[in-house]
């Protein structure tokens, strides 16, 4: 066995398996960087790839010694199936050992690897608003695992240190709005220097460069921009000064190969191929980020919960007492005390109880009523936050995000200020108070308690590092098999059919999750039993009786001194490990409490208050008037789009799906602001009208039917809350549902409901007659309303016809064929207007129109699904 | 619970739960041994010669060690035992699932079924080594150190024996209070935002209807007056939690009480006192490790209930005995009498449906939403069971029939298509995993899928992503379809997609079941013209009656609901969108 100094032996301790690597291929990337590919079939039992995720190689030493030498790579692709992946490594000159090797690697070598520890990069469901990349060429390979991953609209600014003119020709990943800034290195500050001054708010920081650079970032990072801890990820790749081969991609510092003693080679700085960039002027604004909004959503509770933590702990203490009491009790027996004193530590003892049970059930109902009307105001809260967002809004969420904020996450709250304060204080309170006690009493036992403790916490952490990625995949397998059992459930009726072909893809990855979990689980049986006797009270107790025996035997102490251990000592190690579970719960408070901040700090609808913006166009009419408009920022969905609707006339949006049809007309029903440009009704900026002014004038019937809990009547009467019977029906009749209704069991005054329910084609026709009876005087609508469900789409094609009539209608057309009979028809491709005229004028122009048309007769576009 | 745990394991590892229990309550007992041991050790280290105690501190370590032999063989075996109710256990939930009767799926019973697969796994695997043994423990160990104590201190030994009970309902009780006390805090929270995720959901409308506002303000008064009645309801749950608390202490002062007693009066040595004070604690200590599994214990039971929940099931009637298919050529199918109802209290769907499908014949089924099209359709495919009356195929009773028998008799192309994960070709193969070449070749032409797969890299072999996802609505139904037609089975049901297929796709479908040339009885509940033209009769079905009967010529020339529908269907396939003329108005 080769030498492998400290690291090595902490390594083996940690569990960690060799696995041979062979290469089979090599490709220089650039002058100084070479892609070397290779394979294992063994080492993807123990590896996972992921973005950024790294192997620890052992390099054999150059100077033909004994010792080995670590260095950990990014992997840069991998075939998990075939045991196929590669790795980009920075040669340098003069080489240290991984240098020397990737310089002469060739096909049919080997070299031993390890998977233990690494790090994966993830993009959480909602990304931040950016991602801020900082390294050099050694972090190169990570960034670009990162580049691939991010989302093709999420800003990326990649800061890159420079060392080597030769880095500028490391091949990078592209991505669309990824933008690079090399940084000749001038010194540790000069990176750190480099990032822009601006408003970083809600971005992200990955950063992976040089040691003493990430100090100064570090520092730039959260005490200018205000980054928090969980936004930014630092991890020092290597350390100026050293060797060349230690320099690159050692991405921990943890555990230090043992190094033969090379001289210490400090690099010149390259010279600068051009001007050094001044830090960009601009200044830096601390920014707020999502991930502190829990702050900021309990601040008005903090002074409560302080004082509760407070009183908790003086609850928990009191708790405790008894114990207390008991060795005054032994003291003053041995001690021959009067019958009295005993009655009177009875007294005591009794007393305390009571009065502990007492203040902790007070505060109990103290902090439940402070949270009910803390809970109170924040559904008053939300109610308005929910009544001035855009519409939008709740469309892109859905259903599930509200309940999840307005639902789940107000529970969540419910315990974190009732339960999950006086928890967290009472795990934590409980065994320093016990230690302090303890240590006072005598502190040599107490030391020793921490025996078995410590016991676990290695054990734990060999664990932990031993099941390395695997914990990250448990719960990738978890919500895979949520899925996977949703779909067999789903397909029930089809294998039962078709029979057990169709079922055994869904049993051979239970078989395969099984088989994870055993393959994970099983190795640490044997620990985990060694934690739980380690930390049981009868190992304690032993402890607690051989050294207690030991030194009041040699008289070393007074043998009352070990009642306190015998009485409270047996727990501690309970108590101790007690305290990372009673934190838990605050955790998941706060996260929930980030996120109904996040809500609440979503941009409402502004009325424009200023000078009203009005235009000469005629009454009725609607301009979309150079409308732009993005749903992130620099992604534009609708770019300069110029329509106009003139009075009683219908005009239908056309396009691929993606073309922004849907977008550009719910921009008339206000679902968004317009990001330019502008939307008149009647000459009047949709901005500057309130929420009621626009809908007086503007309606809309989209695939989705909102029914509210009420009666049929006033379902249909929403808009118009007086209206009479008569016009109701009325309505009722012109959409087809007047019969229907009837049938109901309490006609027009049905409460509608699980029992009194209505089908599909049913609730939109009770949507258009609520449309009919509201009267405005433009309509958006979406034509797939008309093809919903076949057995009543000729009912709910007539109700829309009594609707569009006589109206200013703009219409999101999926079939061609339904709007041949528009007064215009216009084309939108990438946001842009691609053309406009009547059928008859586009079909004879032979554009895209009449490609969209000839395709159709063959293949009608399928009716995109509803993004509105 | 244990019972459910009992039936989780396969039957060759109950003999090792045997064994694992009497081993914990080895454990137990020796745990106890080592509490007692305090009391000479310690009367002797508060005694005159402390050096006395060096022999039952040997006594203590050789009990503790052996404990610790005990429970590490106990551990092993407890591990296994999960790792057994992992593998039997998920493996048979899957399997069950299988026989269960789909009416059962309800909403709320598919997620208890899909968590009891995918979630309770890991729990499975910790349920005896971090539950049922520290439980057991937890429970035995105060018992056995109340027994061990009646020879050394009789009046202190029938005490902490009494407190057993007493102390184990207050736990009980309290863990009882607690769990109303969550529910009622959840209730009320869903009580207080059902009102704001119905006021978020309803947005859009409320807006476009100007009642935004003044519905935010009924909503607030609302809630404001609900408000004072969940929290009041709350907080009288509060002080209940508190028993098992304050009992354990009581406990405590009530026991050192009577030894302290005892040893004024003489009845005891004073070290003895002491050292019955410190067994008395550690008697308490193991209800307090009771109350820090509370957690565990809610998430076992959760797991076990919802694997209770898919066991206990209703199953489909039949055994799951495979006989060679019998039939041969398209059989004749009766529907007598048959009523159908989802649930138990559930309206009837079907309420004696009588119907004759001869053989070799195609039926179209038509009718309105709600009329009993799709019921009847799962009937014949045995999807379902009839509540009354019988289906017959071939004058055989399907009722007695096994499932897999029932199973070959059918071949479905369902509205949903749901494609397994795996390969094009897997999917089609499905429907006959033997088929030669040349019948799979013919079903794929039939159903038009060498189009699609032409289209596609890996041609046939592209993998259709998780539930087919990885292709688009027409494709997987093309798929679907070429599966159904290559299943050799003598009755073939087409359940008609309802969302708008492109008419490519539309075509594909209906000449792929009109050049099927093997000999079926064929059934399709259409919506589109084109499928009910091929019909050799049209079944017109209304509130799970037959309203209509006869052919597609003979009933356009009635001139009932069938015409009707005929015209309208027709209708809608010409609508255009206008706004100037009001098009012809019928009702």
């Amino acid at each position: 066995m080769a030498k492998r100094g400290f690291s090595g032996v902490v390594m083996r301790g940690y569990g960690a398996r060799d696995h041979e690597v062979t290469v089979v291929g090599r490709e220089s990337l650039a002058p100084h960087f070479v892609r070397l590919r290779l394979s294992s079939p063994t080492l993807f039992q123990d590896a996972i790839a992921v973005p950024t995720a790294w192997l620890r190689f052992w390099f054999p030493d150059p100077d033909g010694g004994e010792s080995e030498h670590q260095r950990a790579y990014t992997i840069s692709s991998a075939d998990e199936t075939i045991g196929e992946f590669t790795i980009d490594m920075v040669l340098h000159e003069p080489a240290g050992p991984a240098s020397l090797w990737a310089k002469r690697a060739e096909p049919g070598w080997t070299i031993m690897a390890t998977s233990l520890g690494s790090s994966k990069f993830d993009v959480p469901d909602e990304p931040p608003a950016g991602y801020l990349l900082i390294g050099d060429s050694a972090s190169i390979p990570a960034i670009n695992s990162i580049l691939g991953v991010v989302p093709a609209d999420v800003p990326i600014e990649v800061y890159l240190e420079q060392h080597d003119a030769a880095d500028r020709l490391i091949p990078l990943t592209p991505h669309p709005r990824a933008r690079t800034h090399w940084v000749p290195r001038q010194g540790p500050a000069s990176l750190a220097a480099a990032i822009e001054a601006r408003d970083w708010s809600d971005w992200y920081t990955w950063a992976g460069p040089e040691s003493g650079s990430l100090k100064h970032l570090r520092t730039r990072l959260r005490d200018e921009f205000g980054f928090p801890k969980s936004e930014l990820y630092a991890q020092a790749y290597w350390y100026y000064g050293r060797t060349f081969g230690k320099r690159r991609g050692t991405p921990e510092p943890e555990p230090e190969p043992a190094i033969a003693p090379e001289p210490a080679i400090a690099p010149e700085p390259a010279a600068a191929p051009e001007p050094a960039p001044a830090a960009p002027s601009g200044r830096a604004v601390r920014g707020a980020w999502r991930a502190q909004g829990a702050g900021r959503l309990l601040a008005p509770l903090r002074r409560t919960l302080i004082l509760s933590g407070a009183l908790q702990a003086v609850v928990t203490l009191v708790q405790l007492a008894p114990f207390v009491l008991l060795v005054e009790l032994a003291r003053q027996m041995l001690a021959g005390a009067a019958r009295s004193t005993l009655w009177t530590l009875g007294g005591w003892a009794l007393g305390l109880v009571g009065a502990g049970t007492l203040l902790g059930g007070a505060l109990t109902l103290w902090l439940h009523a402070v949270d009910a009307r803390f809970a109170r105001d924040l559904r008053q809260r939300l109610l308005g936050k929910l009544a001035r967002m855009p519409l939008g809004w709740f469309t892109i969420r859905g259903s599930g995000h509200v309940k999840q904020v307005v639902r789940d996450d107000t529970l969540a709250l419910h315990y974190l200020v009732t339960h999950a304060v006086p928890d967290a204080v009472a795990a934590v309170v409980a065994p320093v108070a016990v230690l302090a006690y303890l240590f006072v009493v005598d502190w040599r036992i107490a030391l020793a308690l921490f025996l078995p403790v410590l016991v676990y916490v290695m054990t734990t952490a060999v664990m932990v590092v031993q099941s390395g990625a695997r914990t990250s995949l448990a719960s990738r397998w978890s919500e895979r098999m949520n899925r996977e059992a949703g779909a067999y459930l789903e397909g029930q009726p089809v294998i039962r059919v078709f029979g057990g072909a169709a079922a055994s893809a869904f049993r051979a990855r239970l078989d395969e999750y099984i088989g994870f979990l055993g393959d994970w689980q099983r190795p640490f049986t044997g620990k985990k039993t060694l934690m739980d006797l380690a930390t049981r009270p009868a190992t304690f107790l032993l402890l607690i009786a051989f050294l207690g025996t030991w030194l009041i035997s040699s008289g070393a102490m007074d043998p009352v001194s070990l009642l306190p251990f015998l009485l409270l000592g047996t727990t501690f190690g309970a108590r101790l490990l007690g305290i990372g579970y009673g934190l838990s719960g605050l955790r998941t408070g706060m996260l929930a409490a980030r996120r109904i901040q996040t809500t609440l700090d979503e941009s409402e609808l502004q009325v424009h208050a200023g000078p009203a913006r009005v235009a000469a166009d005629a009454p009725g009419t609607v301009v979309f008037d150079r409308v732009g408009f993005a749903y992130r920022p620099g992604v534009p969905v609708i770019d300069g789009v110029s329509i106009v609707l003139r009075p009683g006339t219908l005009t239908a949006l056309v396009g691929p799906s993606g073309s922004g049809k849907s977008t550009l007309a719910a921009l008339l029903a206000r679902f968004h602001d317009v990001g330019t440009g502008a939307i008149r009704v009647g000459g009047r900026d949709v901005r500057d009208l309130t929420a009621d002014e626009l809908y007086a004038q503007v309606g809309f019937v989209f695939q989705q039917t909102q029914l509210v809990h009420a009666t049929v009547h006033d379902n249909i009467a929403l808009a118009v809350p007086g209206a009479a019977r008569e016009r109701v029906e009325a309505a009722a009749r012109a959409a087809h549902l007047h019969e229907r209704i009837l049938r109901l069991p309490h006609g027009y005054d049905t409460v509608l409901g699980p029992d009194a329910a209505l089908s599909g084609g049913e609730r939109q026709r009770l949507t258009i007659a609520r449309a009919i009876l509201a009267d405005p005087t433009v309509l958006v609508l979406d034509e797939a309303t008309a093809f919903a469900d076949p057995e009543s789409e000729y009912s709910v094609q007539q109700a829309l016809n009594q609707l569009t009539a006589g109206r200013t209608v703009l219409v999101i057309a999926h079939r061609l064929h339904t709007i041949t009979g528009a007064d215009q028809i216009v084309v939108l491709d990438g946001g842009h207007v691609a053309e406009a005229g009547t059928h008859d004028e586009l079909h004879a122009a032979g554009g895209r129109y009449r490609r969209l048309w000839d395709a159709g007769a063959s293949r009608a576009t399928a009716p995109e699904e509803a993004t509105l | 619970m244990i019972r459910t745990l009992l039936q989780l394991l396969p039957a060759e590892r109950r003999r090792m739960a045997a064994g694992h229990a009497a081993l914990t309550v080895l454990g137990v007992a020796l745990r106890a041994a080592g509490a007692v041991l305090l009391v000479p050790l310690v009367a002797d280290l508060f005694g005159p010669d402390p050096g006395g105690a060096w022999p039952w501190l040997g006594l203590l370590a050789a009990v503790t060690a052996a404990g610790w032999a005990v429970d590490t063989t106990a551990a092993r075996i407890g591990f296994d035992l999960g790792f057994a109710l992992l593998d039997h256990g998920q493996h048979g939930i899957a399997d069950r699932l299988t026989r269960v009767r789909l009416t059962w799926f309800t909403a709320e019973h598919t997620a208890t079924a899909r968590q009891a697969i995918a979630t309770t796994g890991p729990d499975l695997v910790g349920l005896v080594i971090y539950l049922v043994t520290p439980v057991a423990g937890a429970v035995l160990l105060p018992v056995a150190v109340g027994l061990a104590l009646l020879p050394i201190c009789l009046p202190l030994g029938l005490a902490a024996l009494a407190g057993v009970p007493v102390l184990l309902g207050a736990f009980w009780a309290t863990r009882r209070i607690g769990r109303a006390a969550e529910r009622t805090a959840e209730d009320a929270n869903t009580a207080l935002t059902e009102r704001i995720v119905e006021f978020a959901r309803t947005q859009p409308a409320l807006r476009a209807a100007r009642r935004a506002e003044p519905a935010r303000g009924l909503v607030g008064a609302a809630l404001a007056a609900q408000h004072g009645a969940t929290v009041r309801l709350v907080l009288l749950q509060i002080p209940g939690q508190l028993l098992f608390g304050l009992a354990s202490q009581a406990a405590l002062v009530l026991l050192a009480g009577t030894t302290t007693a005892l040893a004024v009066r003489g009845d005891l040595g004073v070290p003895e006192a002491i050292a019955l004070i410190v067994v008395i604690a550690r008697y308490l200590e193991a209800f307090a490790a009771l109350g820090e599994l509370t957690p565990g214990i809610e998430t076992a039971t959760t797991a076990l209930r919802r694997i209770r929940a898919v066991r206990t099931a209703p199953t489909v009637s039949g055994e799951r005995s495979k006989r060679p298919a019998t039939a041969a050529g398209a059989p004749r199918i009766r529907l007598e009498r048959v009523a159908f109802r989802y649930s138990d209290d559930g309206p009837r769907v079907l309420d004696g449906l009588d119907l004759t499908l001869d053989a070799g014949t195609t039926t179209a089924i038509v009718g309105p939403s709600g009329s009993g099209k799709s019921t009847v359709l799962a009937l014949l495919a045995g999807l379902h069971e009839p509540t009354a009356g019988r289906v017959l195929v071939d004058g055989t009773d399907t009722a007695a029939l096994g499932q897999d028998e029932r199973g070959d008799l059918v071949s479905v192309v369902f509205q949903q298509p749901y494609l397994f994960d795996g390969s094009i070709r897997d999917n089609v193969l499905a429907g006959d995993p033997g088929a030669a070449e040349d019948r799979l070749g013919h079903a794929v032409a039939l159903a038009r899928v060498g189009e699609v797969t032409a289209r596609l890299p890996d041609g046939e072999r592209t993998a259709v992503g998780e539930a087919g996802t990885a292709l688009s609505g027409g494709e997987r139904q093309r798929v679907s379809i070429a599966r159904a037609l290559l299943k050799p089975a003598p009755i073939l049901l087409v359940d008609e997609a309802t969302s708008a297929l492109d008419t490519e796709n539309e075509a594909a479908v209906v000449q792929a079941l009109a050049d099927d040339t093997v000999a079926r009885t064929r059934v399709i509940v259409a919506h589109r013209l084109g499928s009910i033209r091929h019909a050799d009769r049209v079944v017109f079905l209304e509130d799970g009656r037959v309203v209509e009967d006869g052919t597609v010529d003979g009933l356009l020339a009635a001139g009932g609901r069938f015409a009707d529908f005929w015209r309208q269907r027709q209708e809608a396939t010409g609508w255009r969108v206008v706004t100037r003329q009001p098009a012809g108005d019928d009702s």
